[in-house]
Order: C-alpha cells, then sequence, then structure tokens
C-alpha cells in the first residue's frame, strides 16, 4: 500500500512538474498558442476543402526546414519551401531555364563582368514594402559576411570581392553589389560567369527585406514576422508539426497562381508519408523503396531527373590506385545498368558519365548526350587494362582493396553488388566496410578510405558545379588528384564569355576526369514522386527545388 | 531532515557533474563534426561556422563555455536548426513526449490490470487463453511492426482514424496503442500470476468464509496485494517509456523530443546533444531525489541519520 502510495505521489509530481514546464513554455512561446490555431485552421481548411472555391495542396516536406533564413537554410528541405515563399532576381521557368523574377530585365556588360538589374516596380513584400535594390545588397553581404557563417557564402565568391570579405581579409564595402537607385542593382563579377543568371535563382540570392531585418535580425524564426516576396507567403508554422503557405496578394504575378494554400507537414517515415498519401491526408509522396516495383509504373508517378551522382572515389595516393589503368579497370567492370535496374530500381539511370542529364548546352542540346558515354560496361576490355595495369606496376598479386561506405542498406546493397562484379568479371576480392556518416565523412576528407563511395547533388544548374570538385586543393576533391590542365580546363569553363566555347572546355573536362578515371560513376539520382488525381504545373527543376507558383489542384 | 536534503542535493548536483562531463567527454571523442556534408563546400565556410559556434577553441574552453551554457540553463542554437534554439527544441517537444508517454502508462496499467484480473480469475478457461494468447501477442510483436500494421489496417484499409501527426485526440489513438501494448501484456502476465498466488491465500478463504460479495474479495483484498510487484516495475516502465518512443515519434510523426535523442549524436549537434542529456538526467535525478524524501516522509522507519550518535 505505502509503494502504491509513492507510486501515486511520484506520478503527482510528474504530472506538476510537466504542467509547470507546458505553462511557462505557453506564457514565452507565440508557437505554444499557434498549435491552438493550426488546429482550427486546418479543421477550417477541411470545412471549406469541401467548397471548390479553395484550393489547398498537401505537401511533405519530411523535417523541419534547417533555417528559413535564405542565407543559411543550404539544403532541399529549406530550398524547396524557401523557392515558393520568396523569388530572387531570375527564376527558373517551365523549362527550367533561368528567366525572369523580381528583376524584369538586366543588361550584361561587353566583358560579361558587369550586370544591372531592373527590379519590377510592382515587386513587393508581403508587408507591402516594395522590393528594392537595397534588400538584395543586404541580402548577399549577409550571406559573405564570416559572422554569419553562411555555407551557402562560396556561391557569392563568382561576385568581385566576395570571396575577400568572407575569409576576413575584404570588408563589407569591397564587395561589388551596388545600389544604383531604388529599382536598380549593379553587380561586378570577379571573372564572366556565363551561369551567373542560373546562379541567381538559388536561394542563396534571394533578396531579404532590410528594414524588416535591420529591427528584427530572427525575422525568419516565426510566421508572424516572416516577410514573404514569392508566390505565397507563411501563414502558420509549428515548429516540427506543419507550415501552411497561403497565397501571396502582394506577388507581382500573384494572378498567375491558382492554389490558395499548401500545407507543408513534416513526416520523415516514408511508410508514413505513403500511407497518408493512400488515405489522401497527402497529395504528394516519394515511394518506399520496398515498394518500387510495385508503384513504379503507375500513372500516378512522376519521374524526372534530378542534378546528382552516386560514384566512387579512387584514393590515388593509395596502392594500386595510383595507376590509371587499374582504376579504369575497375570502372569498365561495373555492369551500371544492373545495379541502376535490380539494386537502386525506383527508375534511376545509371551513369556512363559525370554530368547528369539535365544541363541544356547553348545549343540546345543536353549536356550528356552530346559528350556521350565515357565509361562502359566492358569486362574484356576490364580484364586486359587490369594485366597492363600490373604489369606497370609490376605487381604479382594485386595489393588489397578496402571499399568503404556510410552505413545505409542502400549502400550496402549497392557496394555487395559492386564487390561481386568486380569478383566475376576482375577476380578481385575486394573487401568491404562500413561506417557511420560522419566517421566516414571525416575519413574520407582526410584521405583515409582507399575506394569509397560519395554522391554529390547539383548546387546551381551548371555542368562545371559537379567538374569544380576535381580541381587541385578542391575542399571537395578528396581524392589526392592534381592536374594543372584539368585545374585550366575548369578555370576557362568558368570564365569564358563564348558559351559554345565554356561548353567546349566542360566536355574536354569531363572527358579528362574520365580518361584519368578519379571518380567511378554508378548512376544518377531521379526524383520519383507520387501525384494524387488532379494536382498538376508542379515544376521539380533538376536541380534543387520544386516551383509551386503554377500548380493547381482539381 | 533539512540537513538530510541539503546533503542529497549536494550529491544530485555532483552527479549531474559527472554525467555533464562524461557526455562532454564521449562527444568530443566521437570521430566526426556537424558540418560534414556531401553538398559543395570550402575550408573558409567550415572554418566561419566552427568559429561561429566556438568549435575552433580548445577543448577545456568549449568545456567551460558549456558548463556556463548549463549554469544558466541556456543551451544556446541548435546547429543544425541554427534559428531554433536548444531551449525551444526542449520546451516544445517534451511536453508531447510527456503526453504520449503518460497516457501510454495510463493505458497500459488499466488495460493490463483488467486483462490479468480476468485471466486469473478464469483460470485455465477460454477467457484466460485469450488474455493471455494477447499478453504473449503484446510482448513479442516490436511496437514499430504493430504501429506499421495498425496505420495499415484501421487508417488506410478502413480509414477509422487518421495516419499520423499529434493534432487531436483522434491522431493519437494509434501512437498510444502501438506503445502500450507492451507493457500492457507484462501488466497482464505480472497481474495474473500474482493474483492466482494471492487467491489461494488463507485470508481470501476467510473473507470467502465470511460470505463477502466476490467482487469485493478480488478488488479489496486480492488485489490490493496483487499490485505490488507491478507497482514495482512501474518505475522502470515510466522511464523506458518517457525517453523510448523515438520510434514511434519517427512513424506517428509526433513532434516529441525522442528523435532529438537519437539525430543530435548522428549529425553532431553538440549543443542538442548536451541540451537533451543533461534535461534527461536531472529530471530523472530530481524523481529520485523525490522519491528518496518521500520514503522518508510515508515510512518513519527509514531514518535520515544512518549514523548513529545523533
Amino acid at each position: 500500500m505505502k509503494r502504491l502510495l509513492l507510486f501515486l505521489l511520484a506520478l503527482t509530481t510528474v504530472v506538476v512538474f510537466a504542467a509547470c514546464t507546458a505553462n511557462e513554455d505557453a506564457g514565452q512561446e507565440p508557437e505554444e498558442s499557434d498549435t491552438g490555431e493550426t488546429e482550427t485552421d486546418s479543421n477550417d481548411a477541411e470545412a471549406v476543402e469541401e467548397n471548390p472555391g479553395e484550393k489547398i495542396l498537401r505537401l511533405n516536406n519530411g523535417v523541419e526546414p534547417s533555417s528559413l533564413d535564405p542565407s543559411i537554410g543550404f539544403d532541399a528541405v529549406s530550398w524547396d519551401p524557401l523557392n515558393n515563399l520568396m523569388e530572387g532576381l531570375t527564376r527558373l521557368n517551365e523549362e527550367s531555364v533561368a528567366a525572369e523574377g523580381v528583376a524584369e530585365s538586366w543588361d550584361i556588360s561587353e566583358d560579361g563582368l558587369t550586370y544591372t538589374f531592373h527590379l519590377r516596380e510592382d515587386a513587393n513584400w508581403s508587408n507591402g514594402d516594395p522590393v528594392v535594390a537595397e534588400d538584395f545588397v543586404y541580402a548577399w553581404k549577409y550571406m559573405l559576411d564570416p559572422e554569419n557563417a553562411s555555407s551557402a557564402a562560396f556561391l557569392g565568391y563568382f561576385i568581385k570581392g566576395g570571396e575577400a570579405f568572407n575569409t576576413g581579409e575584404g570588408s563589407a564595402d569591397d564587395v561589388a553589389v551596388t545600389a544604383a537607385d531604388e529599382k536598380t542593382l549593379e553587380v561586378v563579377l570577379e571573372a564572366p560567369t556565363g551561369f551567373f543568371l542560373d546562379l541567381l535563382t538559388n536561394p542563396a540570392f534571394f533578396p531579404i527585406n532590410h528594414r524588416v531585418a535591420e529591427e528584427n535580425p530572427s525575422w525568419h524564426a516565426e510566421a508572424d514576422t516572416f516577410v514573404a516576396n514569392g508566390p505565397f507567403m507563411l501563414e502558420s508554422w509549428t515548429h516540427g508539426t506543419e507550415m501552411v503557405f497561403a497565397k501571396n496578394p502582394e506577388y507581382w504575378d500573384a494572378e498567375a497562381v491558382k492554389l490558395d494554400k499548401v500545407h507543408f507537414a513534416m513526416v520523415n517515415d516514408t511508410n508514413t508519408q505513403y500511407q497518408m498519401f493512400e488515405t489522401g491526408e497527402l497529395d504528394t509522396a516519394t515511394i518506399p523503396p520496398e515498394l518500387s516495383d510495385q508503384l513504379i509504373d503507375g500513372d500516378n508517378v512522376y519521374i524526372g531527373n534530378y542534378g546528382g551522382l552516386e560514384f566512387f572515389r579512387f584514393n590515388i595516393t593509395e596502392e594500386p590506385f595510383q595507376n590509371k589503368k587499374i582504376r579504369q579497370a575497375i570502372a569498365y567492370a561495373i555492369n551500371r545498368q544492373d545495379i541502376a535496374d535490380y539494386v537502386v530500381k525506383t527508375g534511376v539511370d545509371p551513369a556512363y558519365g559525370f554530368v547528369s542529364p539535365g544541363f541544356t548546352t547553348p545549343s540546345g542540346g543536353d549536356f550528356r548526350e552530346e559528350n556521350g558515354d565515357l565509361v562502359t560496361f566492358d569486362p574484356d576490355l576490364a580484364t586486359q587494362l587490369l594485366e597492363e595495369g600490373m604489369a606497370e606496376e609490376g605487381y604479382e598479386e594485386l595489393p588489397p582493396i578496402v571499399l568503404s561506405y556510410n552505413t545505409t542498406d542502400l549502400n550496402k546493397a549497392v557496394a555487395e553488388t559492386v564487390q561481386g562484379m568486380l569478383s566475376d568479371n576482375l577476380g578481385i576480392d575486394v573487401t568491404l566496410e562500413n561506417q557511420e556518416w560522419n566517421v566516414f565523412a571525416e575519413a574520407q576528407q582526410n584521405l583515409e578510405l582507399q575506394f569509397s563511395r560519395s554522391s554529390f547533388i547539383n548546387d546551381y544548374s551548371d555542368p562545371v558545379n559537379f567538374l569544380e570538385s576535381f580541381i587541385t586543393d578542391s575542399y571537395m576533391n578528396r581524392t589526392g588528384w592534381s592536374n594543372a590542365e584539368y585545374d585550366e580546363l575548369i578555370a576557362n569553363g568558368k570564365s569564358e564569355t563564348d558559351e559554345e566555347k565554356r561548353y567546349e572546355y566542360l566536355y574536354e573536362a569531363e572527358r579528362l576526369l574520365a580518361e584519368e578515371m578519379i571518380a567511378v560513376p554508378l548512376r544518377y539520382y531521379n526524383t520519383v514522386v507520387l501525384q494524387a488525381d488532379g494536382v498538376e504545373g508542379i515544376l521539380r527543376h533538376p536541380v534543387g527545388y520544386f516551383d509551386l507558383k503554377y500548380a493547381d489542384k482539381n | 531532515m533539512l540537513k538530510y536534503i541539503l546533503k542529497r542535493f549536494l550529491i544530485m548536483l555532483v552527479t549531474l557533474w559527472v554525467i555533464i562531463t562524461l557526455t562532454f567527454i564521449l562527444m568530443v571523442s566521437i570521430p566526426g563534426s556537424p558540418f560534414n556534408s556531401d553538398q559543395s563546400s570550402n575550408e573558409t565556410i567550415r572554418a566561419n561556422l566552427e568559429a561561429h559556434y566556438n568549435l575552433d577553441e580548445p577543448y577545456p574552453i568549449q568545456y567551460l563555455l558549456y558548463l556556463k551554457s548549463i549554469v544558466t540553463f541556456d543551451f544556446g542554437p541548435s546547429i543544425k536548426q541554427p534559428n531554433q534554439s536548444v531551449n525551444d527544441l526542449l520546451a516544445r517537444g517534451f511536453p508531447i513526449s510527456f503526453e504520449l508517454g503518460i497516457l501510454t502508462i495510463i493505458v497500459a496499467v488499466i488495460s493490463g490490470i483488467i486483462l490479468g484480473i480476468l485471466a486469473a480469475l478464469r483460470h485455465n478457461g477460454v477467457i484466460d487463453y485469450l488474455a493471455m494468447g494477447i499478453a504473449v501477442l503484446g510482448i513479442s510483436i516490436p511496437n514499430f511492426i504493430l504501429a506499421t500494421l495498425l496505420i495499415q489496417q484501421i487508417a488506410v484499409t478502413w480509414e477509422l482514424l487518421p495516419t499520423a501527426t499529434w493534432s487531436s485526440p483522434a491522431h493519437m489513438i494509434l501512437p498510444i496503442t502501438a506503445l502500450a501494448t507492451g507493457p500492457m501484456a507484462i501488466i497482464a502476465r505480472l497481474t495474473r500470476s500474482t493474483m492466482l498466488e494471492v487467491l489461494t491465500q488463507d485470508y481470501i478463504k476467510m473473507a470467502k468464509a465470511k460470505g463477502l460479495s466476490p467482487w469485493k474479495i478480488v478488488f479489496k483484498h486480492a488485489l490490493r496485494n496483487a499490485l505490488m510487484p507491478v507497482v514495482t516495475i512501474m518505475g522502470t516502465l515510466l522511464a523506458g517509456i518517457l525517453t523510448g518512443t523515438f520510434v514511434i515519434e519517427q512513424i506517428f510523426a509526433i513532434p516529441g523530443m525522442g528523435k532529438y535523442f537519437v539525430e543530435s549524436i548522428n549529425q553532431r549537434d553538440y549543443p542538442v546533444i548536451m541540451g537533451t542529456t543533461v534535461f534527461y538526467s536531472a529530471f530523472l535525478i530530481i524523481m529520485l531525489f523525490l522519491v528518496d524524501i518521500a520514503y522518508g516522509i510515508l515510512d518513519p522507519r527509514i531514518k535520515f541519520h544512518r549514523k548513529g550518535g545523533e
């Protein structure tokens, strides 16, 4: 009896303790009351949904966005919401090409260095303020300020003085972005950059309402202080649970926006979000890997390019990978089609080159098709290359090879398949090793791994984004490779003003990378989305983020 | 009495300090950094980030900064969600995890005891086998499988309840069921076996002989004693459920704090690791402290001054 009493007593204390915590929150935190509001909101919304006038799209963001500060939130879960709340000088159009956004026109100087943007007269913030050139100046300098530690800052290095400011060697005043007048923005670049307009579609280059931000530096943390200049505005944000976007009446092209509201749930379990899609609680969902075979051929499945590559890096400072032919042998011994079709599934394409499909060349073609297949599956050639390579190095027996990957089910399956292929086609016994992501990433960075898995997701829509990773001493290099010819090709591939020529440099760079075979391409990433009937017009760009501006739900 | 409380309080602080220090040492000794990612980056950006979160300081300084953040109970911003402070995350997540945990315990205790009593009263009967069948299933099916099954059947196929999230009482039914089934099964089996034992005792026979109604015998005389073992395991169950809801929270998209325990470590989000560890250990230590004091109040035979001569 006494112990029972004791337990009850303990329980009561616990409850009181919790009640206190909860009450304190309610006093301090506005979002506690938001929770209540959102509940009624969603109930209202469900009630209104009967009314065909209101169009509400229900999406899943998976998790809470890292940050809705456009300079800080540097990942897909922040980009997707941001790209619909805000708009940069340019915006990707239906063809995924940078077109007019906040800027209605621009002039580029002869030398390709100076860009003058003319902002729309009717571009406004959701609080009614006009979007002015100063908002861009503020945002870009904020991004480059080392104090603010933006992960996206390297994108601003294309601007003159940007890198110096970010490394602490220069000052904010030296960053060559200026407001000529309220609606005219002038930017001077470090070197001609053919893809600068594409770059500007990245959320890192979105404007920040400088009047709001100067008054309240954490304006982006809550719905009631958030100011948007895109097709939608942030109506409510229950952290960790849901964001609700409403159509932004102040948006210059508000007429084109068809949806009234967008709900972003945060459901991080692939099965659960699929089940919510089945019950109609979500309008789009991803396909759980286990159900891929059943669902992938359905009518409601959207499959599109997603700028990214899965590949294996060689560490050329370790034996036997200092030898080019041995590296090539391994690359030719892998059957990518089988990996894509039977291991990764979900409709992915095998990678016979490094740059993923979806990058339009100046002549209107696709980079991937123009530069062709750079590696194939050819066991005979592989065997021959291996023999030659071993002869060159004087190996009687190949030094042991360890293939490392960060621990996930899919990475394991791919690694085991590659292990099998190398054993069947080359007779090489590869040892597999897996590590927790963070340990793995650290070891790869420090060149402690011999042969390791990697992935790359494009930050902006240009092939140079990936190719640049392999220049000498790049932070992204992680192979120990250094090649002066390649460095020069990339330098030209960034700054050549003639686009045709610039692409020629990039084709050549990619071919050189394949010839040296510093990394083995495996497969490209793709976007596979289940979409409910009646949902249309969602633009899913190959790079980065989707656009709901023209989305509709019937 | 006051002296005892004071002494216990000091021990509590020392325990906390030990936990904090051990956590810090473990934290900095696992390789990796919160800034590793497959996304493009460069050395300057890494350095700026490290400076921003004071991770470029030597470990002793970082340790002092952590101690300071704990003393002031301000853990600063999360590294992975820079516009959220760790305090916000805890203040938002804990009440939800707690609500889920307490409701689960209540459901598990009530249904477990009822099942146990029914089984004991109809010993070796159909109800007994049925109840114990449920209990065996409950123990052997892991809660994440049960959760998926429940969603598939009840939410998707029959469309009786919403699939996931934590926004209305109807949303709470499935996660609580999934989470409560295991503990319920344990309690049911425990209640049944002690009940069976108690029912054969002399004083029950005596009560029957007196002509008391079966209802009164069971609830007034037998159950009280039969429940003692259940109360004993409650402590462990409570701690387990309040802390162990990560998987269920993940499946049902419940914005509790379970995910921060696991994710903060995977992501090396140091302030969140510290915040969650300190919060939970302080919570548990305070509970133990209160229980210890309550022991003394409830049972005068427990002396506060063990050492004689006072």
